[in-house]
């Protein structure tokens, strides 16, 4: 029997969208609860085949809370939660990364990069859902961040054997070209940000346990070292996000340490501009929307914090949103910033609106936790997808929310 | 043979004899003539020609009455002269054809024929025949002027007159062949001199004169009794298309002037009867021949005999070769005649007028004709709007030809058809005809009774057959040669036709309403066939054949249709009626209240199931076929589609396993033959390929259906199926899935119990099979995780035997029995494996005790079985728990039943009281021996079996008790012989010496009773046993009556 903490303990994540007024909120069954709702916007459908809706009544009649009934009748109309688009199978390891490669026309098919725990990159045909392709080169040990450039010609694989290779795909090939070698022991993934043509900066831990290390690609020339002030006690760096304000403007990195803290850094002058205590726990990981200024970070615990930056390049905390459950390994917001999805460690996907992070969805597919969610680029968005990667070796493909 | 070579030696022999003949006019003088001309050679005959006629001719000339016999074997003589000479002169030759003719005339007139006998007759055509090739060059067109158009005419109507009137087989045809001759159109091997233009032209003016005629009675004769024989027929209807394509030449007819040439002929009474084949005479000889053509038309191309029909094919070929322009209001008969018979029974008859219809569209005489074009299009329409009519009223060989002419009209149309099909009233029309013809009958109730009985038919295991698809049974028709034309008509369709336009008329029929949705499904299965260009042959190549990616899409969308919940989950079966009832709690108004609210598609699964109030036999059997036809037609896709079929089977592979599995055997027939052509397509080797290859998607979709609730049977089945038809290699893959299955169940218990079971079933039965295989790979995988060493297949036995151990107390018995048959094979799997399988035994027991003491018999009896398998594997484990729990009822209820057996008859072997006696008694020898039991409790199951030792036992039950005492030998042979001995004693046991007592044992002395017969047999053995053991040791020094020691 599988257990985990989300599946015994009953919460109904029905609350976030009608947690307002709903008392009890331990009382929907754990298949209802999932069943999650809001999105109105969508046609309402019957859940008549499904026995579960009636159960819901029994339950709701131990307290009644005014307006129940109206209540009830969405919960009876909503949708079910969405089954995923389709499911891959055969990573036999778990999945620790994933990266969708869908913009080149036809004939090319769209293909998705998953590096799991065994030291593959595998490639998926997404037209097929097989895989194509596997790259054998971490010599066994976790691939955590994979991430293509130029198109799907070259690929980037960061791995546990503390290496981040650079590998040939162009024409069939598949051999490592280049490789860069790193020190650092965490798992903390890169960051990758084009600056021009066939030009990138690459972010990744550095040799000293807290510091940052900004390369230059292909040349691999180092452009700079972040290094918090002495006695800042940021410990380990755990996740980064390199941003530039338009194309051409100077570069800034997001930074999530072990102790709970967002740091910016500008890169040119190598200085951190600001630095914000938003958990109590290490971030596990976060998204920054450059428009809007906005951005999101996991933690270990039951909290999203959103955070945004001000004019005066200051970081604050614009509003945090409690979860049943703690622990979020990825978090990561579409292309069109109009929702989020984060990885949670009690094996749900959950989408939220970008704008004020309503609860759109919990997915509740996986048996494992979930590591790694990702959105297609897809240049037509009814296509977009979204691929989430978990420890119990699936890859789950989903189609959600991509009709606006 | 010819001994005179020389005229002068020729002239001197035959001299005599024609001298001879000129005297006196006799049969034999004519007959020694004849054979006097025998000698001479053809050569010399030739220079004597005239002289030897001369004394004939004078035979025939001689005025009064003349006997038969003789006019016979003058004319047989002139015959043979001619034949092999020339006629050189005019006169000579008008002369003999008048003289010949003569011989015929009567004075009745022509009215009748001629009163000689049949004989003269045969003999005067062929004479005259053979004048018409002796004529030599030029000289034969001095026959046809305008002064001799009265002989002609006369020869003309006799010859129609013989050939139509008299019986005589042979008169006939050769009269029709004279005719032939005489109209310039002989066929025969020997050189004819062509005519030229001019010539033909005057000729056809002369000829015009008869045409009338000859026309009217050639078809009297070919519309005439077919008993006739077809040779007749086959004959007038050449002459009839020589006769009638020669004189309405276009070539021909095109020269006429309007105005009639100022008559040159002489006399006036000749030119009177001449022709002047002018625009006016054409159009009305045109009409009538229309006429006449319509009628031949009509009873030719119905006739038995494939010559004649062929004869048609020519008919029509020749007429529009030759005379197109002025037969033009005939040649939409002529062509219908043709398309009909493109699909004629006859492979000669097909083979020729396709030949022929290739042709005429090949010289472009229908696409570039307008007229023909426009003929044909119009046929189509007319014959669209009246299809429907014509399918519900004709009879079948009425349907037959009907289709048959649809189908040639098409083939011939090409892609000009879609001109038709363009205006929706014809569409419209002819699919409403289809949706008419197709009509199945679904009233066969055997199809819904018969069930899936486990196993699959014996062909599917040992190599791949071609799919067969279900003979099917149509309410409007029963000749079979209609559905195949059917489909014809369809492939044909789906061949020129706008693809795009076709299959979306025919989905929406599909989607509109129940009682097209099969009809619209075969026609759709067909169009697909047929636009992918497979079985069917075609006049021309279309012009464009849609791209393999537009077959794809089309193929997609019309797979998703069929396979769309509401279309592919149909109920097919009372038991699924209920179990789908049972599911529905919410009473059906307020669901109905509900899904109106917010209609959608994606329930209309249960829905509907409960909407329908109760399927009757009817509409089952209607749901089988519907499916059945679904399944084929994904057969058909992926033979149009071939390996690029292979994406597709993402979606398409699922619902048809899904269906393999299905409890209808009809259904699931169905389904395996689909499977069979999708590996054939596809280029899988087998169905195991096929499932072992694609498992990725099977998975993907069981796992995404265990989701909800009401696919979760279908998960199942589509999981049973997949185990059924794989090996070891199937279980890395499949051992995701499980999990889920395994987690699904948990979640509900109550209600999918039943079906999962079956599934957990067949997966035990499958890892029981293949442990060894999949051990290696899966040793690694568990090991990695850390998990106690214990293989991926024996940890999921020890999953699915924890949910077991749950339902062992289900309240339905038949949940029960299942569990306890997956118990028992879990068990088996887990055996190698002591340290996960007593706990797991542990832990089954006080449910297993349950089923044991306290249970329905059924249950009691496999519950045994069970036990018994888990002692083999578990031994002593059980001992104490055995006698302690169970060993104290059994031996309690079998004491209690052995007086009842005792006394019952022969019945009592077919109860189950009977069956569970029999099974416990089989079952406790090996008990016995495997749980190592102590004393007590081996002397109390010695003491229940003793009396089942009783020869008023059924004969089984005394077997099977004296099996329990062979076993008991085997565990403690003294006990056994003692108590044996304490009922029978059948020997004295003499004291070695005086002093010691002798031996006393309580059988001793005892009368024969109704245990004394086992007892002894048993005795027997055991003794054997001993010697057997002791021999060797002994070295041959037998001890035989030997107490064993005390």
């Amino acid at each position: 029997m599988r257990t985990s903490p989300g599946r015994d303990v009953m919460q109904p994540v029905t609350a976030h969208v009608t947690g307002s007024w709903l008392p009890g909120r331990d009382r929907g069954a754990r298949r209802s609860s999932s069943a999650v709702l809001a999105c109105q916007e969508q046609p309402v459908e019957c859940r008549a085949a499904d026995p579960l809706p009636d159960q819901h009544h029994r339950s709701a009649g131990v307290t009644r809370p005014p307006g129940h009934r109206y209540f009830w009748m969405i919960a009876t109309m909503a949708l079910p939660p969405p089954d995923p688009e389709f499911v891959l199978r055969g990573t036999a390891a778990p999945v620790h990364t994933l990266h969708f490669s869908c913009r080149s026309q036809e004939p090319e098919f769209p293909i998705l990069f998953s590096g799991s725990a065994n030291g593959l990159v595998q490639i998926w045909n997404l037209k097929t859902h097989r895989v194509d392709k596997t790259l054998d080169g971490h010599g066994g040990k976790s691939v955590y961040w994979v991430e293509t450039i130029r198109g799907r010609d070259e690929l980037l694989s960061q791995g546990r054997d503390q290496k981040i290779c650079l590998w040939d795909l162009a024409e069939g090939r598949s051999m490592v070209t280049d490789s860069v070698s790193m020190d650092s022991v965490g798992f903390c993934r890169c960051s990758l940000l084009k600056m021009a043509q066939d030009r990138w900066l690459i972010a990744m831990p550095a040799d000293d346990p807290d510091e940052v290390q900004v390369l230059e690609l292909p040349s691999k020339t180092s452009v700079c070292t972040l290094k918090p002030e002495a006695g800042a006690k940021l410990g380990m760096p755990m996740c980064l996000k390199l941003w530039q304000p338009g194309f051409g403007a100077c570069p800034f990195l997001m930074a999530g340490y072990e102790d709970g803290s967002v740091i910016l850094w500008n890169l040119s002058m190598g200085k951190m501009l600001s630095r914000l205590a938003c958990h109590q726990e290490p971030v596990m990981s976060l998204d920054f929307d450059s428009e809007k200024a906005k951005g999101v970070s996991g933690s270990s615990e039951k909290v999203l914090s959103v955070w945004s930056l001000d004019e005066q390049q200051n970081l604050k905390v614009h509003k945090t949103h409690e979860l049943i459950n703690s622990g979020i390994s990825d978090v990561t917001i579409r292309q069109d910033r109009k929702i989020l999805a984060t990885a949670g460690w009690d094996y749900r996907i959950r989408i939220f609106g970008w704008k004020k992070m309503k609860p759109l969805a919990v997915l509740d597919f996986h048996t494992a936790t979930v590591h790694c969610v990702s959105f297609s680029d897809h240049s037509r968005p009814s296509e977009r997808l979204l691929a989430a990667g978990s420890k119990d070796h699936r890859i789950s493909i989903w189609s959600l929310y991509n009709q606006t | 043979m010819a001994v005179f070579d020389t005229p002068q030696e020729a002239f001197g022999v035959l001299r005599p004899v024609c001298v001879q003949l000129t005297k006196v006019q006799t049969v034999e003088n004519v007959e020694r003539l004849q054979a006097q001309l025998q000698k001479v050679n053809a050569a010399a005959l030739q220079e004597l020609q005239e002289y030897v006629l001369f004394p004939l001719r004078f035979t025939l000339k001689t005025p009064g009455p003349k006997r038969e016999r003789l006019v016979q074997s003058v004319v047989e003589c002139i015959r043979s002269i001619l034949s092999v000479t020339c006629v050189k002169k005019q006169d000579l030759l008008h002369e003999l054809f008048s003289e010949l003719c003569t011989c015929l005339s009567s004075p009745s007139g022509l009215k009748r024929p001629p009163p000689q006998s049949e004989e003269v007759k045969l003999t005067v055509i062929q004479a005259l025949q053979a004048l018409m090739h002796s004529a030599y060059g030029d000289i034969l067109l001095s026959l046809y002027q305008p002064s001799t158009l009265p002989h002609l005419g006369f020869a003309v109507s006799l010859l129609l007159a013989l050939a139509e009137q008299e019986k005589a087989k042979e008169i006939r045809t050769s009269a029709l062949k004279c005719l032939q001759a005489l109209l310039l159109h002989c066929d025969c091997q020997e050189y004819h001199r062509l005519l030229d233009k001019e010539e033909s032209q005057r000729c056809g003016d002369l000829f015009a004169s008869f045409l009338p005629g000859i026309s009217i009675t050639l078809s009297r004769m070919i519309t005439g009794d077919i008993k006739q024989g077809h040779m007749i027929t086959v004959s007038a209807i050449k002459l009839f298309y020589q006769t009638v394509g020669f004189i309405m030449a276009d070539e021909q007819l095109r020269r006429f002037p309007e105005k009639k040439e100022k008559p040159r002929v002489e006399q006036s009474r000749i030119a009177d009867l001449m022709v002047h084949r002018g625009p006016d005479w054409v159009q009305s000889t045109a009409d009538k021949l229309s006429l006449l053509i319509h009628k031949i038309v009509e009873s030719s191309s119905v006739h038995q005999h494939w010559k004649v029909r062929l004869e048609l094919v020519e008919l029509a070929h020749h007429l529009m070769l030759k005379s197109s322009q002025s037969l033009v209001a005939s040649v939409g008969q002529l062509l219908k005649a043709l398309v009909g018979l493109v699909n004629d029974d006859s492979p000669k008859v097909r083979s020729r007028s396709s030949e022929v219809l290739r042709s005429i569209a090949e010289q472009k005489v229908i696409t570039e004709n307008r007229a023909l074009a426009d003929v044909l299009s119009e046929n189509l329409h007319s014959l669209a709007t009246a299809l429907p009519r014509l399918m519900t009223s004709q009879d079948d060989q009425g349907k037959l030809s009907t289709l048959n002419v649809l189908l040639g009209s098409l083939k011939l149309l090409g892609s000009k058809m879609n001109i038709v099909l363009n205006s929706t009233a014809h569409l419209h029309r002819l699919s409403k005809a289809l949706m008419q013809v197709l009509e199945l009958d679904v009233t066969d109730v055997k199809i819904v009774e018969e069930r899936r009985q486990g196993e699959l038919p014996a062909s599917l295991q040992h190599g791949l057959q071609k799919g067969q698809a279900q003979k099917k049974y149509f309410r409007f028709f029963t000749d079979e040669r209609i559905f195949p034309l059917l489909q014809q008509v369809c492939r044909v369709l789906g061949y020129y036709g706008n693809l795009y336009l076709l299959v979306d008329h025919f989905m929406g029929l599909y989607s509109e309403s129940v009682a097209f949705r099969k009809q619209a499904a075969l026609v759709l299965n067909e169009l697909i066939t047929g636009a992918a260009g497979l079985g069917l042959d075609v006049l021309h190549e279309r012009e464009a054949a849609p791209s393999m990616d537009d077959l794809k899409g089309t193929i997609t969308s019309i797979l998703e249709e069929y396979t769309d919940q509401a279309n592919w989950h149909l109920v097919t079966s009372t038991e699924e009626q209920e179990e789908a009832n049972d599911k529905l709690a919410i009473p059906p108004s307020r669901l109905r209240a509900l899904t109106e609210g917010a209609h959608s598609s994606s329930h209309v699964l249960s829905s509907a199931a409960a909407l329908e109030p109760n399927p009757t036999i009817r509409s089952m059997n209607s749901n089988i076929w519907q499916l059945c036809i679904q399944l084929e037609g994904v057969g058909c896709f992926t033979h149009a589609l071939g390996k690029e079929f292979r994406v597709l089977l993402m979606s398409a592979l699922y619902p048809v396993l899904e269906k393999a599995g299905d409890s209808t055997l009809f259904i699931s027939q169905t389904a395996t033959g689909t499977m069979v052509d999708i590996c054939q397509a596809c280029g899988y080797g087998s169905v195991q390929q096929l499932i072992s290859e694609n498992t990725d998607y099977l998975v993907n979709g069981i796992s995404l259906s265990l989701r909800r609730v009401a696919h979760q049977p279908h998960a199942s089945r589509v999981l049973e199926t997949m185990l059924r038809h794989s090996d070891a290699s199937l279980f890395p893959l499949v051992k995701d899935v499980i999990q889920d299955v395994l987690f699904t169940l948990d979640q509900s218990y109550d209600s999918q119990a039943a079906s999962f079971l079956r599934v957990l079933h067949s997966l035990m039965a499958a890892l029981e099979v293949f442990p060894a295989t999949a051990e290696e790979p899966q040793g690694n995988d568990t090991g990695a995780e850390g998990e106690a060493s214990l293989p991926a297949h024996a940890q999921v036995a020890k999953d699915v035997m924890e949910r077991c151990i749950h339902l062992l107390s289900d309240k339905s018995l038949r949940v029960r029995l299942k569990v306890l048959d997956v118990l028992e094979l879990g068990v088996t799997v887990l055996h190698p494996h002591d340290n996960h399988l007593l706990p797991m035994a542990h832990r089954a027991w006080p449910a297993l005790v349950t089923r044991l003491i306290n249970d329905d018999p059924l249950a009691v009896l496999r519950a045994f079985k069970v036990l018994c398998t888990l002692a083999e594997k578990c031994g002593d484990f059980l001992r104490q728990r055995f006698s302690k729990d169970v060993l104290p009822k059994l031996a309690g209820s079998l004491s209690s039943q052995a007086p009842v057996s005792a006394r019952a008859g022969p019945v009592y072997s077919h109860t189950l009281a009977f069956k569970l006696q029999l099974a416990v008694l089989q079952g406790l020898g090996p008990l016995c021996e495997k749980l190592d039991m102590g004393e007590g409790d081996l002397n109390r199951v010695a003491g229940t079996c003793l009396v089942y030792l009783s020869a008023r036992q059924p004969m089984k039950l005394q077997e099977a008790a004296r099996s329990v005492f062979l076993h008991l030998m085997h565990v403690d042979p003294d006990a056994t012989w003692l108590l044996l001995n304490g009922v029978c004693c059948p020997h004295r046991y003499p004291p070695p010496h005086a002093s010691l007592r002798p031996v006393q044992l309580s059988g001793m002395g005892r009368p024969r009773g109704e245990l004394t017969d086992n007892v002894l047999h048993l005795l027997g053995e055991l003794e054997q046993r001993e010697r057997a053991m002791l021999w060797p040791r002994t070295q041959g020094a037998p001890e035989p009556h030997g107490p064993p020691p005390p």
